[in-house]
């Protein structure tokens, strides 16, 4: 025993290792890799879903396609045509048991059988016997072509059709009309009609050139021009067009899929099995742990979304050619590959961040049959962001490649389609933001990976009466994160149905008043303010109303006024890039004109007062006292920006409100308190409501400042340099003032110094 | 070695509110020593030593392993331990060897010196028969083994096992036994915990009897015994036990005698304010009526 254990020095093993204890170790990390991808290529069921499954499961697909497709061409269609007798002096349509020839395409099968007008009696009329045939299915399409349909002075007759539904008779007794009856509910017999619809106009339109002719019209009259399409786009676009749609959605579905299921083995499932925390307390860090395992989940994510792809690259091609469209194919043709590598390209960054939001997700479930219940909701959130690109008129734009996912999509496209010029130019764009989407997934992760009640949270049942008694039991000074995330979730919700719930657009001061107040106060503040009472110990502390160092206070304000310039570009810039529908900016106007008559005073409270109140309590207050618990800094002041932003329900102004919402967040962090968001956010929409009035006012400094364009007044540009100069200098003063502990507060953790323990004093005794 | 102060551990739990399981506890462990963690099941046993394996973190309270903070130092404290527990389980898809070979390399051990480590860890705990099994083929007593090496692999100066004779057959259970004493004559530090009170009485070193988060009692065997005035170890155990819970009954008992029984403890009053009862305090007073 002694000579095994003495073959290592622990204390020279771990010396040199010392000072890098804390620090990500790159082998480390391969290791774990490695580890993983070993564990589930040895998995039986992990390798059928992401190799096996996609090279069998094309190809299947492709034939049970391909039997259709002849299943429906192979399929005749069955029609009888009642009194062909009367079609003796018209032109020819039908020969002996079919159409004649020309009429109809060399594929298409038709079953014709013929009735004569007089095999009908008394008891067995037309009408109720081709209602009968056609509801029974006997034939698909019944043509009736009534007695003395030809004699008549004026054909080309018209064609007269009935769904089988009514009664024939009213048309039937008009001799200048075929009938067509068929049944609206069956597809066959609409295929039916559609055919025989064709037939009947091109033997009308011959018809007519007939009689045309006949009458010494001479035929080129007929068609005064003719059209000629030129599709300018070069043979590899006009292939890439759908490829370029079709395999980045195809790919992107698949890198979520494939990244689903290793998350959950890999953080569920170990959880389940009990070996997650045999690797917690081995010396692999935290952060190596989640990179390891990130980078396994992506390499599944990858290799599902290329196998997959490809595979149905290669069953398609084939199908195609089956089928004969890739013949005719100016359309659907064998894609181009070379471009396709650009999509690898991206594929990475994507299944990276697919897989850091799987593995986050995951690690909130107690075990694999959880963890299936979880991803759903995710895959719910990020398919839009996936459908968006395949929407028609989506295309790359300033403003669409600041989407996460959506932006990359559209930049792949671009580069298939040989773009190179535009995509470049909005390639940093979408790197700058899926690199920051990727690095808040990562850190959401790790994140996850850090908090025990995630890794180790309770495995008791959730029961209702319990849960509510808890909720009043176990109250504490401040919103717990739940409650938090819950307040934000009511009041999104609330405002969605309010919003809903106003039909007409307010015509007086009063009315908007109240429409700007009852969601303020009913839809943002009252949810707010009844959690806070109800689940808070404190009123005070979990509202955050706490009374900062004072210099913040002026500050918030002269921030407010100094940002406002910036704040106003920023607003211009996004409705430059995210044009306001003209509908939207119409709808808008009412209320513009009624601000700017109304009482400056009132104007003011209800524009800039009441909402700074509501809603800085609200989001800066009761939902980032709870967020900001555990250290949860930058999921405090994210989520209540987005929050925030989402609350204002334009998207226009969400975005400018979720940049302000961010800012609003990080001084709240700061100064722990709600009072100067309240006075920033106060100063802002107090200017913004009247810069009008003061450009207009006879103040003389007024020009210093602003000057009046076509659209109303905008600020000197000179200012926006200044004023943007002292904003930056009051954010630096707020980066700088001392932190504040939140945590301490809410807590609720007081600790001793005198303990009475006995452990201690035999510990001291025998020392 | 290992050191622990006024370690307590607070839980947010739905059922039982604010739920302290563990409650200032301390004990010290000196190198060459067997100590042994004895309470029923829910007493925080587990708890304790998952703080010491840095895989929980402690509410208040210090823990040091061989002078490593486990709460600021937590990767050098899993580099000194080796942890051993029921619910450190090993992976279904590796092979004995495998699996100790990946936690050796996690710790940053050169090939060679790895590869004759594992020779001789698996000639010393005979697990040369299984080598090349899966773990998903393993009986409890293979998979317990394993988890053994795999805590010794690094050769730590500090062993934890938590319940680690749970499941194991009496054969195994004696093996287990004997490679821990062995363990202890190289001057490891270790620690056992357990609710099976033959084997702390057969293996350890000192003993400390946890009930409800706290520790009632410690010290030699001998000591407890002349300390309690009871030779049967059993009778010792239960009867400190009872007189404990009788104690918290009694002492709460005007504030909300029914929370506390089932061990929630009103927020004003909890972890720190209340003071032990004389009964619990048989150290210092020496003698227990």
């Amino acid at each position: 025993m002694r000579r095994i254990q003495s073959s290592i020095d622990p204390r020279r093993a771990s010396d040199n290792s010392v000072s890098f204890a804390n620090q990500t170790r790159l082998s480390a990390v391969v290791l774990i890799y490695l580890r993983e991808m070993r564990d589930q290529l040895r998995d039986r069921r992990t390798l059928f879903t992401i190799a096996v499954l996609p090279i069998l499961l094309y190809p299947l697909v492709g034939t049970l396609l391909l039997q259709i497709a002849q299943f429906t061409r192979q399929h005749p269609t069955r029609i009888c045509i009642i009194g062909r007798e009367n079609l003796d002096e018209a032109p020819p349509l039908i020969k002996e048991d079919s159409f004649v020839d020309g009429f109809i395409a060399e594929t298409d099968r038709i079953e014709l059988v013929i009735h004569r007008w007089d095999e009908f009696t008394e008891d067995l009329d037309v009408p109720s016997q081709t209602d009968r045939w056609v509801r029974d299915g006997t034939f698909d399409l019944v043509v009736v072509i009534p007695p003395g349909f030809a004699d008549s002075p004026s054909p080309p007759p018209n064609v007269g059709v009935n769904d089988g539904n009514q009664s024939a008779d009213d048309v039937s007794q008009d001799g200048k009309s075929i009938q067509l009856v068929y049944n609206v509910a069956s597809d066959q017999s609409l295929v039916a009609r559609d055919r025989v619809m064709r037939i009947l106009n091109q033997w009308r339109g011959g018809w007519v050139r007939e009689r045309l002719a006949d009458s010494g019209v001479k035929l080129s009259v007929l068609d005064p021009f003719s059209v000629q399409d030129v599709d300018i786009a070069p043979e590899h676009t006009r292939e890439a067009a759908l490829w370029s749609k079709l395999l980045p959605f195809v790919m992107l579905v698949w890198a979520m899929t494939g990244a689903f299921y290793p998350a959950i083995d890999l953080v569920a499932g170990e959880k389940e099995r009990g070996t997650l925390e045999t690797l917690l307390c081995s010396p692999a860090l935290r952060s190596e742990i989640v990179w390891g395992k990130l980078a396994a989940v992506t390499t599944f994510s990858m290799m599902t979304a290329i196998l997959n792809a490809g595979s149905m690259l290669v069953t398609s091609t084939f199908v195609f050619r089956q089928v004969g469209l890739g013949a005719a194919g100016t359309t659907i043709g064998a894609p181009p590959l070379t471009p396709m590598l650009w999509l690898l390209v991206a594929l990475i960054p994507l299944s990276a961040l697919f897989s850091a939001l799987a593995l986050a997700v995951a690690a909130m479930a107690r075990s694999s049959k959880e963890g299936q219940y979880y991803l759903m909701p995710l895959m719910m959130v990020t398919l839009p962001l996936v459908l968006l690109p395949i929407l028609p008129g989506t295309t790359l734009s300033t403003g669409t490649s600041l989407i996460p996912v959506t932006g990359m999509f559209l930049l792949v496209r671009s580069l298939v389609e040989g773009q190179y010029a535009m995509a470049a130019w909005h390639l940093p764009m979408v790197l700058g933001v899926t690199a920051g989407c990727l690095w808040l997934a990562v850190r959401w992760a790790r994140r996850q990976f850090e908090d025990e009640a995630v890794l180790f949270g309770g495995g008791d049942q959730w029961e209702l009466r319990q849960w509510v008694r808890h909720l009043w039991r176990d109250r504490q000074t401040a919103a717990t994160p739940a409650q938090a995330f819950a307040c934000g979730a009511i009041i999104l919700v609330a405002l969605f149905f309010g919003k809903l719930a106003v039909t007409e657009m307010p015509t007086d001061f009063a009315s908007m008043s109240l429409l700007v107040l009852i969601p303020q106060l009913g839809l943002i503040l009252a949810p707010a303010l009844l959690m806070a009472t109800i689940l808070t110990t404190s009123l005070r502390k979990s509202l955050r109303v706490r009374m900062p160092h004072w210099t913040t206070l002026p500050l918030a304000v002269l921030m407010g006024v100094t940002l406002h310039p910036l704040y106003v570009s920023l607003a211009q810039w996004i409705s430059y890039t995210y044009p306001i529908s003209e509908q939207a900016s119409e709808a808008m106007r009412p209320f513009g004109e009624m601000i700017s008559s109304a009482p400056w005073l009132s104007v003011v409270f209800l524009m800039a007062f009441v909402p700074s109140v509501c809603e800085e309590l609200a989001f800066r207050g009761f939902i980032f006292g709870g967020l900001v618990r555990n250290q949860s800094k930058l999921r405090a002041v994210i989520v209540t920006a987005l929050l925030f932003g989402i609350s204002h329900g334009v998207l226009q102004q969400s975005l400018a409100a979720s940049c302000m919402g961010v800012l609003l967040g990080w001084i709240a962090l700061r100064t722990g308190s709600v009072l100067p968001g309240i006075l920033l956010h106060f100063t802002n929409n107090a200017l913004s409501v009247s810069m009008e009035r003061i450009a207009a006012s006879d103040w003389g400094g007024a020009s210093v400042f602003l000057r009046v364009t076509a659209d109303g007044p905008a600020y000197q540009p000179m200012w926006i340099v200044v004023a943007s100069g002292v904003a930056v200098t009051c954010l630096l003063y707020f980066g700088n003032i001392q932190d504040t502990t939140d945590d301490l507060d809410n807590d609720l953790i007081e600790v001793d110094s005198h303990v009475n323990d006995p452990g201690t004093q035999l510990q001291t005794a025998t020392a | 070695m290992i050191h622990v102060q006024h370690l307590t551990k607070v839980y947010n739990d739905q059922t039982r509110g604010r739920f302290v399981a563990v409650d200032r506890v301390s004990f010290t462990v000196r190198p060459g020593e067997i100590f042994g963690l004895l309470g029923p099941n829910g007493a925080g046993k587990t708890t304790v030593l998952r703080i010491l394996s840095t895989v929980l973190q402690s509410t208040s309270g210090i823990a040091l392993v061989s002078g490593f903070d486990v709460a600021t130092q937590s990767a050098e404290v899993r580099r000194r331990i080796g942890f051993v527990s029921n619910n450190t389980a090993i992976y279904d898809r590796m092979t004995a060897w495998e699996l100790v070979q990946y936690f050796g390399r996690l710790h940053g051990m050169p090939k060679d010196v790895l590869n004759q480590r594992l020779e001789s860890l698996f000639d010393q705990l005979r697990m040369n028969d299984f080598r090349d099994v899966p773990g998903a083929k393993m009986s409890t007593g293979m998979k317990q083994k394993v988890s053994i090496a795999r805590a010794m692999v690094h050769d730590p100066p500090v062993l934890v096992f938590d319940e680690a004779t749970l499941g194991l057959d009496v054969l195994v259970a004696r093996n287990l036994l004997s490679v821990i004493r062995s363990l202890r004559d190289a001057g490891k530090c270790l620690i056992f915990s357990t609710h099976i009170m033959s084997e702390v009485e057969r293996l350890c070193d000192r003993i400390a009897i946890m009930h409800r988060g706290r520790i009632l009692d410690s010290g030699s065997l001998e000591d407890l015994r002349t300390r309690h005035n009871e030779h049967d170890f059993e009778e010792l155990f239960f009867g400190l036990l009872s007189r404990h819970e009788q104690a918290e009954r009694d002492h709460v008992g005007g504030v909300d005698s029914s929370e506390w029984s089932s061990g929630v403890a009103p927020k004003e009053q909890m972890p720190t304010s209340v003071t032990l009862h004389p009964l619990v305090q048989p150290v210092s007073g020496g003698t227990v009526s």
